[in-house]
């Protein structure tokens, strides 16, 4: 922030304005993010968007098993965003939950519109998981997914090499054409980025 | 190749018990995560208006300059004066060549694009001639895709490249005026990282 203001010091009052409104924006808790899109500030929604439209993506492909189908989920939801956030109370718990429970409805009711249930109820029991393992699940793959969407992109190269294509440290260095220590300081990183992001729970 | 990464691997030994408790726990985390997806094409920018709500303060879209560079492919490929570039070894009658140069993730690679003539159903044959990519680990390939504003925006076709020179035929089926480039770029499963290889724009700032 000191930066920007720094940097911004020739500039023109309405330049220097933008400048700080920007990063004000990009720097903005999920939670700052969502009062300020009910207040119908656009660009707190395109930064909401940019943060979560990934995570969405994901809770909606493995609910609904279609790429059309979760495309269309995604854009409903960010309309029900847009639509609910002046419904938001920070006082009842961080953004990242409550988006999160938005998209899950917004899905389950895209589902339901449609006569497909989102998630099957097994009627005996069997190897595959349940509902609650399943719910769990979702939640697991979409704080992750929202952390990574927060990581330098060099950092969340190196962590979606490691863990989702299978390859070894050394052949990831190989891969990105980088030392081997390079990919372990990155790789560190990212890590402790990740842990800082998801022990604020996004907040 | 490993399935999953080793926590020890990643981390090494020399880091205090509390810190190394706390990045394992992400470790586990992302063990048992989906892999991320890729987003489709639709979903890459915000709707301007979601469905019956229109958005007040909405940023407007860059399609001043997206018209501004539209036209360029036509000019490169259709203005290039109908020379026949009779490159390779079977006949591949051109009219018109666009050369690519490597990036910095591949700086000693370079190719050349024939582009054929528009068939009536629409689509304009393209031959690519690839020199010097780098090989490919397993699941990989690179896609060479029609640029929007400079980004990637619709696919021309999937190759792989095992050898020093490599020659294959892709297929434009869009209407090239609404393109500014080409570039190649490089996959690999479940990644999200995709470097452009080879471009028509003199930077790589793809």
């Amino acid at each position: 922030m000191e930066l920007a203001l720094e940097a911004g010091r020739g500039l023109p009052t309405s330049a220097l304005r933008e400048t700080i409104h920007a990063v004000g924006v990009n720097e903005a808790s999920d939670g700052e993010l969502i009062q300020r899109t009910g207040d119908g500030d656009g660009d707190a929604f395109e930064v909401l968007y940019r943060r979560y439209a990934r995570p969405m993506f994901g809770l909606a492909l493995r609910r609904l098993g279609d790429r059309g189908r979760a495309e269309d989920a995604v854009q409903e939801t960010f309309a029900s965003i847009w639509r609910a956030a002046g419904s938001y109370k920070p006082e009842r718990g961080p953004g990242g939950p409550w988006l999160y429970a938005v998209a899950r409805n917004a899905i389950v009711d895209r589902s339901r519109a449609r006569n497909e249930p989102a998630v099957e109820t097994p009627e005996t029991e069997s190897g595959e998981p349940g509902p609650p393992d399943l719910a769990e699940a979702d939640w697991v793959s979409w704080r992750v997914h929202r952390a990574l969407e927060d990581l330098p992109q060099s950092q969340r190269t190196v962590i979606e090499l490691a863990y989702w294509s299978g390859l070894s440290q050394s052949e990831v260095a190989e891969y990105l054409n980088i030392p081997l220590g390079t990919v372990k300081t990155r790789t560190r990183a990212a890590l402790g980025r990740l842990a800082d992001l998801l022990e604020e729970e996004f907040g | 190749m490993t399935d999953k990464p080793d926590f020890r691997e990643l981390v090494g030994d020399d880091l205090e018990a509390e810190e190394r408790a706390r990045l394992e726990q992400v470790h586990d985390l992302l063990v048992v995560a989906d892999p991320p997806p890729e987003l489709p094409p639709s979903l890459l920018e915000p709707a301007a208006e979601p469905t019956g709500h229109h958005l007040v303060g909405l940023p407007r879209r860059r399609t001043g300059a997206l018209l501004a560079l539209a036209a360029a492919i036509a000019l490169v490929a259709l203005v290039a004066g109908y020379a026949v570039g009779q490159r390779g070894n079977a006949p591949f009658p051109s009219i018109g060549t666009v050369k690519m140069h490597g990036t910095a993730a591949a700086p000693s690679a370079s190719a050349t694009i024939a582009v054929g003539e528009r068939d009536p159903s629409g689509n304009w044959p393209l031959k690519l001639v690839v020199n010097n990519l780098p090989p490919l680990p397993r699941h990989a390939y690179y896609e060479m895709f029609l640029t929007s504003d400079g980004k990637p925006a619709a696919s021309c076709g999937t190759f792989a490249s095992g050898e020093r020179t490599v020659t294959v035929r892709l297929n434009v089926p869009y209407n090239t005026r609404r393109y500014d480039g080409w570039v190649v770029t490089r996959h690999v499963r479940h990644s999200n990282a995709q470097p452009v290889v080879l471009t028509t724009f003199k930077s790589d700032s793809v």
